[in-house]
């Protein structure tokens, strides 16, 4: 694959998306076997138990998008700032820092497993906090290469040109990068470790990494579909100003239940109540735009994925999200596969769908293609079928969880009184079983739609190259 | 305060929720595509899906016992469902106006392609 | 044209407002964080010393509150053994830590955060499971020492691996589970029934 037509911002962000890929596949396979222990408790016990399966499937998800998200960042770096990135071989150095750190932490997480109970169990083999579990010696290394990171892309605007993307961006990576301090102590009062726990896990997802991708889509609509950048930098304030607005205090929805003082209900359910205005917001806009312009984009696979973006993002964080997030039925299915259920859509939806949109719009570039339609790709069966089965295998899970999570907020927690018997008679259950392989098949389903991506990402447009190559070849 | 769901409302509890959301979307789905081809018999199907919003948000509000300051959560959510595509609306307009082309909203005779405009157009949700 | 632009959809009055807003709620995030903090230090009413694990734990309904709370009863050393304040916070912390290094969260929840694979173990020490209140220290230790010959899963299937954890470590693993119980969760687990309490 030649990347020499690319600038060193895209050769860089080529280099993120492929670690992405790899660990999106990672992902899903630690995922099948988490949900195969679910159904055979014996399987693999004693060699990978399902703590380190199910610690490899989160982690590898939480860094693949990682990943997508600094690749994204670089590949509009140069034409954004319209100039060239300042620290490619610092970038650089840092990728290859980063990818080692990964590949070691998940050597020992699947080698090694587990440590006593010292400071050194902590510092090199396991943390042991949900998300989070990357021993602190490689939470220095990330928040290394996280400054790196941040260097480039500061540096670069600075020396090219700010804009208001440039600066919205910029900020949020110091948000960013700051807020995954407060998970790097230790403290054994369990409720402020879960207090500051929950700064790096929500105020991630659920504000910063918002507005990253509020970033990247507003780039990605100047770029494919011409909008103005006054108008398109307008609503990327009026979004954070939204985004924000709801998101930060929403932090209070995960304060019901751990030692945290009652007011924190009224906060956690008010703003909880405020987060789908975004949502709403998006509507109507998108509404508006479909009748002020009618230009089409030129590569299919990144509109589709884009479109699914939209979809998931309002069911997984709107819709899933509301359904159980007001203190007085939180009781009952915090902690249950409600929890699972609502993290899948919500994941998938808001964010792995917006990366593989990227990921499209870089192997259109990669291949030189000057668009991505029938023309180009003929029938398109490869994502067509990948997008298809992805999306269904998702959905088909979120709802197979959904079903275990319901049954188990009834027999768990409202009639068995969340003791370890209610929890079982939970667990035995007709429902949650018949959920759990509902969520098996879906799984599976989800699994032939990450190999037919990945096979699609490595051959789309290529043919077309082939021919073209032939055809400049016989011309000259 | 709070007084937990009882067991017999959890599904009442889990349905008018996920109906809050998903027919305050549909109302501004509905307004926002009225206002754009300007016909005023879809603006009475938008108030019907706002009309679905307030029996569940009152339904809500009953199951899951949201009395006290719980009842401002209420009033904010029938309120704000409300509003909000009104003043989201309004910044469109009031956004665009710096974009020449994109200023006055499509024609009538435009709007028989709208739907499929709709879809590719949707990316900018994030926006 | 742009001119014609209303001052409330202009770019700068939204640029101010976005910082705005994320400044304000970020300073009010702040704020909320320096009055919690306080109230969830060890020692606090909602949260108590670690020597609490000398007395004897319950969760009982409070009509006021409307849901279950903690309450400190009596003397009643863990493992028969009175400790002070800083013992009782070297053991607890241990335990924290062996939960932690054994990747306990990789499987069960605490405070209802974790996995959903087992059980969670916010009130595990008071849950009928271990029979009781007599009995439950022995079967604690038994269990986490060897949990495949001691398995609680209640017709499912599912066994808690062995971790290797020695009786000391398991000692200090159920001190820190004491000392969670005792943590006021604003109700969190409902309805939950406590050991030689029930019927």
């Amino acid at each position: 694959m030649s990347l020499a037509h690319l600038n060193g911002g895209q050769q860089l962000a080529v280099k993120y998306y492929i670690v992405a890929v790899v660990l999106f596949v990672a992902q899903i396979l630690f995922g099948l076997l988490s949900g195969i222990q679910y159904l055979e408790p014996d399987f693999l016990q004693g060699l990978l138990n399902f703590n380190i399966t199910r610690t490899v499937h989160i982690n590898a998800m939480i860094v693949w998008m990682l990943y997508g998200f600094i690749g994204s960042v670089y590949w509009l770096l140069e034409e954004e700032s319209e100039t060239e990135i300042v620290g490619l071989k610092l970038g650089n150095l840092g990728f290859w820092v980063l990818t080692s750190a990964v590949t070691v932490v998940v050597l020992v997480f699947l080698f090694i497993q587990t440590g006593p109970g010292d400071d050194f169990t902590r510092w090199f083999i396991n943390e042991g906090r949900e998300y989070i579990e990357a021993p602190r010696w490689a939470d220095i290394g990330i928040v290394i290469c996280m400054l790196i990171f941040f260097y480039n892309v500061a540096a670069t605007f600075s020396k090219g040109k700010w804009s208001g993307i440039a600066g919205v961006l910029t900020l949020d990576l110091v948000a960013l990068a700051g807020i995954y301090l407060a998970g790097m102590f230790y403290t054994t009062n369990i409720s402020v470790d879960q207090y500051w726990w929950w700064w790096v896990i929500h105020l991630w997802v659920e504000a910063t990494w918002e507005v990253l991708v509020g970033c990247l889509m507003a780039w990605g609509l100047m770029k494919t579909l011409g909008v103005s950048r006054k108008i398109v930098t307008t609503w990327l304030y009026i979004e954070v100003a939204l985004m924000f607005g709801s998101g930060i205090l929403g932090i209070g929805h995960h304060y019901f239940w751990i030692g945290t003082p009652e007011y924190w209900f009224s906060i956690g359910g008010l703003f909880s109540a405020l987060e789908p205005v975004p949502l709403v917001a998006m509507v109507v806009h998108a509404v508006y735009d479909s009748g002020v312009r009618h230009s089409k984009g030129n590569n299919n696979p990144a509109l589709a994925w884009l479109i699914a973006h939209a979809f998931g993002n309002f069911f997984g964080a709107g819709v899933w999200g509301f359904m159980h997030t007001l203190p007085q039925i939180n009781l009952f299915t915090h902690g249950t596969q409600w929890s699972a259920s609502h993290g899948h859509l919500a994941f998938f939806g808001a964010y792995a769908t917006i990366i593989i949109a990227m990921f499209y719009i870089a192997a259109q570039y990669v291949r030189g293609q000057s668009s991505f339609g029938p023309a180009t790709l003929g029938s398109g069966w490869k994502w067509k079928w990948a997008l298809g089965l992805l999306n269904l295998g998702v959905v088909g899970m979120t709802v197979a969880l959904l079903i275990s999570g319901y049954e188990q907020s009834f027999i768990e927690r409202a009639v068995g009184g969340s003791t370890w018997m209610g929890y079982f008679a939970a667990q035995i259950h007709p429902w949650f079983i018949q959920g759990m392989e509902w969520r098996m098949v879906f799984g599976l389903v989800t699994t032939a739609g990450i190999v037919l991506l990945v096979w699609d990402l490595l051959t789309i447009g290529k043919s077309r190259v082939v021919e073209q190559s032939r055809v400049t070849q016989t011309v000259s | 305060m709070i007084e937990p769901v009882e067991l017999k409302d959890f599904f009442i509890v889990f349905f008018s929720g996920a109906m809050i959301i998903m027919s305050g979307a549909l109302y501004a789905l509905l307004f926002a595509w009225s206002r754009l081809q300007s016909k005023p018999w879809m603006m009475a199907t938008a108030y019907g899906s706002y009309g679905i919003l307030f029996i569940s948000v009152l339904t809500l509000g009953s199951a899951a016992h949201l009395n006290g300051f719980w009842w401002w959560l209420v009033i904010a959510m029938l309120v704000g469902y409300l509003l909000a595509p009104h003043g989201i609306w309004k910044l469109c307009v009031g956004t665009h106006t710096a974009d020449e082309n994109a200023y006055p909203p499509v024609s009538a005779e435009e709007t028989d392609n709208s739907e499929t405009s709709l879809k590719s157009n949707s990316q900018k949700e994030a926006i | 044209m742009s001119s014609n632009i209303p001052w409330w959809s202009s770019e700068t009055f939204w640029k101010k407002t976005a910082i705005w807003v994320t400044g304000f709620m970020f300073l009010v995030l702040i704020a909320l964080t320096v009055d919690t903090l306080p109230q969830i230090s060890v020692g606090s009413e909602r949260v108590p010393a670690y020597s609490v694990i000398n007395k004897h734990i319950s969760y009982e309904f409070n009509d006021e509150r409307n849901f279950q709370v903690p309450v400190i009863g009596g003397d009643d050393p863990l493992f028969g053994k009175m400790l002070s304040e800083e013992e009782a916070e070297a053991l607890v912390t241990h335990g924290k830590k062996i939960t932690q290094g054994r990747n306990c969260m990789g499987c069960h929840t605490l405070l209802g955060n974790g996995s959903y694979f087992a059980p969670d173990l916010t009130k595990a020490w008071l849950d009928p499971a271990w029979s009781s209140e007599g009995e439950r220290e022995q079967m604690m230790i038994d269990f986490l020492m060897h949990p495949q010959d001691n398995a609680r899963s209640f017709g499912s299937g599912r066994t808690m691996p062995d971790l290797n954890i020695s009786e000391e470590e398991a000692r200090a693993v159920i001190a820190f589970l004491k000392w969670m119980s005792s943590i006021d969760t604003n109700g969190f687990p409902y309805s939950f029934t406590v050991i030689d309490k029930e019927g």
